[in-house]
């Protein structure tokens, strides 16, 4: 199969998803602290606290370190007339494609983190599915939201 | 007909007696609950619920209003929040008529009003007299019919396209379906929760004591044996009657655009899918249905099917396996195909076995050691396994020019049909131990109701997961299908259907 031209995402992307990540691995303290508050912080539970609490500082450390540069690494997306081609995934790895015609909506999202990088997130929904190039810069965002939108309207067909 | 209307009183009737059916099961156990505290004036809230229920339906109907005016429908409705729902002809696809069971005590009907949007649950007039449900029909339809001829689309579509062929299931056909129902498990879980409830009060009335003095039974084993095939009895018993209702009288009305499946005993309900809608089938064959050599058919939709908010429509309940392919000819005939399909490589056969073995085989080995169980528990396992072996001879994928099937095994085994200009995305996908061995998981989108469904098959070589993807980008840019996309012939290869 031959390869259609792929983009990576920005390097910026890294520095969002390390914020989002270490954000949302701290709800993971959640669970040994609730475990000691219910069941108590004596003895043998206080060794099942430390433990998940190492587990959940290891999982943190990955999430912040490790996991944002390895998906940024592997996201590759492609655009063209005919379809939109996505390849992402750092262990189970996934290659979607999306043909244009099949484009119900695109849009673009940028919340404060993206806004702070200066990045959006573009959002391509069809009848079925809906897939999300990530992190992109907000004006190539807008650009490919665009061009999706072009192609799309150039492909008119039935649902 | 350009004035606001009410329906007919009969709709907050109705209304209230939809209310109490969808929330049958709670009703039940609340009365049961109810029932036994002494504390609860238990008669008072039946009666006030019921009261509440009533009047609430009122209200609703009081409130419900609509008109039809220059081919433009429009319902207001809501007691608190009012609701303005303006639907134009040329949006509507299907205008249903029916009578439910309450609407044929009075003599009236139901009108169903679809477009391919959500807010089509919403434009149903419960209850109106069958010649104003016509005049509405009439109205819209031939506005509609002026519209399409100012589009000058010139082929000037009849208001009542013909019936061209009706099909109806054989009555042998129908008690089969009903009697290896699925929804058997739903019944007994129905079943158990109302035991639950009324348990205590059964053994209070010395209710067990009668049983086990008439029962033919020596010891408590073999009365709780009696107890569990009674319930499982009467379990079967519910499905089966409750399949016979729900598919008694089931017909199949082919047109020029569509086909209405219409079903049920007492409560008639009818589904028109307009042949454009259809986006795949799917073809089902349960367990216990395979060795009878039957199968049901069910088909995806664009716009909804059913109530549930799904696109999924049980297009014909049992069929022989034989008459599968007539059965596409004459309704569905570019569905009709026989295809070549590759199977997964045998290297996949292990991962089969694993997965469905894995956590039986635990859960046994736990069982066994913990429960100290006889030895005759390790069958599971080995049914496990089989079962893998199952799985694994019949998951397939196969493509034509225009069509993509999927083959694959849970309990039931189900093949889908899809068209590659109806595929929504197509994706696939390898976790580390497949990469490894060089296999994917394909996964075909299709719209269904107001989203989507999707089909898979699992543990495929890796290649002929990128050819599906390749048809499918073809398909896009419609072009023709090069010769050099036939797949390599060295691996086996299965004929599906596999009935023909």
């Amino acid at each position: 199969m031959n390869e259609p031209p792929f983009h990576k995402l920005t390097p910026r992307s890294i520095r969002v998803w390390q914020w989002s990540n270490s954000i949302r691995s701290l709800f993971l303290f959640i669970i040994p602290i609730v475990y000691a508050i219910v069941i108590g912080w004596d003895g043998f539970h206080r060794w099942i606290v430390i433990s998940i609490s190492i587990l959940a500082f290891a999982y943190w450390l990955l999430s912040m370190f490790l996991m944002p540069y390895l998906s940024w690494k592997n996201w590759r997306y492609a655009i063209d007339e005919n379809e939109i081609d996505l390849k992402h995934g750092v262990i189970f790895k996934t290659r979607t494609l999306i043909p244009l015609s099949r484009v119900q909506h695109v849009d673009t999202r940028q919340g404060p983190l993206l806004g702070y990088y200066e990045l959006a997130s573009v959002t391509i929904s069809t009848a079925a599915t809906t897939h999300v190039i990530p992190a992109l810069d907000s004006v190539l965002a807008d650009r490919v939201r665009h061009q999706i939108s072009t192609y799309a309207r150039l492909a008119e067909e039935d649902v | 007909m350009s004035e606001f209307q009410r329906q007919h009183p009969v709709a907050a009737l109705s209304r209230a007696f939809g209310l109490i059916r969808g929330n049958l099961v709670t009703i039940i156990v609340f009365l049961v609950f109810g029932a036994q505290s002494d504390s609860f004036s238990f008669w008072w809230w039946t009666v006030g619920g019921f009261a509440f229920l009533l009047i609430a339906g009122l209200a609703n109907w009081w409130r419900f209003l609509y008109k039809v005016e220059d081919g433009l429908i429009h319902i207001k409705s809501g007691i608190f929040v009012r609701k303005n729902l303006y639907l134009t002809n040329d949006r509507i696809q299907v205008i249903d008529i029916t009578a439910g069971v309450i609407q044929r005590i009075f003599g009236l009907v139901r009108l169903d009003i679809q477009t391919a949007a959500a807010s089509s649950r919403a434009a149903a007039i419960e209850a109106i007299t069958r010649e104003k449900a016509e005049t509405i029909n009439r109205l819209l339809r031939r506005g509609k019919a002026e519209s399409s001829e100012e589009d000058e689309q010139g082929i000037g579509e009849k208001p009542e396209s013909e019936i061209k062929k009706t099909i109806s299931l054989p009555n042998k056909e129908l008690l089969i379906a009903a009697s290896t129902s699925g929804s058997f498990g739903i019944a007994l879980s129905v079943i158990g929760t109302v035991f639950s409830q009324v348990e205590p009060i059964l053994s209070e009335s010395h209710f067990y004591e009668y049983l086990y003095d008439h029962l033919p039974s020596q010891s408590d084993t073999t009365f709780y044996i009696a107890l569990v095939i009674g319930f499982i009895i009467l379990a079967w018993l519910l499905s089966f009657f409750g399949t016979l209702f729900n598919y008694g009288n089931f017909t199949l009305d082919v047109k020029e655009k569509e086909i209405v499946i219409s079903r049920g005993v007492f409560e008639k309900k009818r589904i028109t899918v307009p042949f454009n809608r259809i986006q795949a089938i799917h073809i089902s064959e349960g367990i216990i249905r395979q060795p009878l050599g039957y199968a049901s058919i069910h088909l995806e939709s664009a716009g909804y099917g059913d109530d549930k908010g799904t696109g999924s429509i049980q297009f014909f309940p049992l069929i022989h396996r034989k008459r599968i392919l007539p059965l596409l000819n004459d309704v569905l005939p570019e569905y009709q195909k026989e295809l070549n399909a590759l199977k997964p490589p045998s290297r996949s056969l292990r991962r089969y076995i694993f997965r469905s073995t894995v956590l039986v085989a635990l859960v046994t080995g736990a069982a066994w050691w913990w429960l100290s169980l006889n030895l005759a528990i390790w069958i599971l396992p080995l049914l496990a396994i089989f079962w893998g072996w199952l799985k694994y001879n019949d998951t397939a994928l196969g493509w034509g020019d225009d069509m993509i099937i999927l083959r694959s095994r849970n309990l039931a085994k189900s093949t889908a049909y899809i068209k590659k200009k109806r595929v929504q995305d197509v994706s696939v996908s390898q976790s580390p131990f497949q990469s490894y061995r060089n296999l994917c998981t394909v996964q075909i989108y299709v719209a269904s109701g107001d989203r989507g469904k999707s089909f898979s098959v699992r543990d495929l070589q890796l290649e002929d997961g990128l050819s599906i993807m390749q048809q499918i980008k073809i398909e896009g840019s419609n072009t023709t299908i090069g010769q050099e996309l036939e797949p390599a012939l060295d691996r086996p290869i299965v004929q599906l259907p596999g009935w023909a």
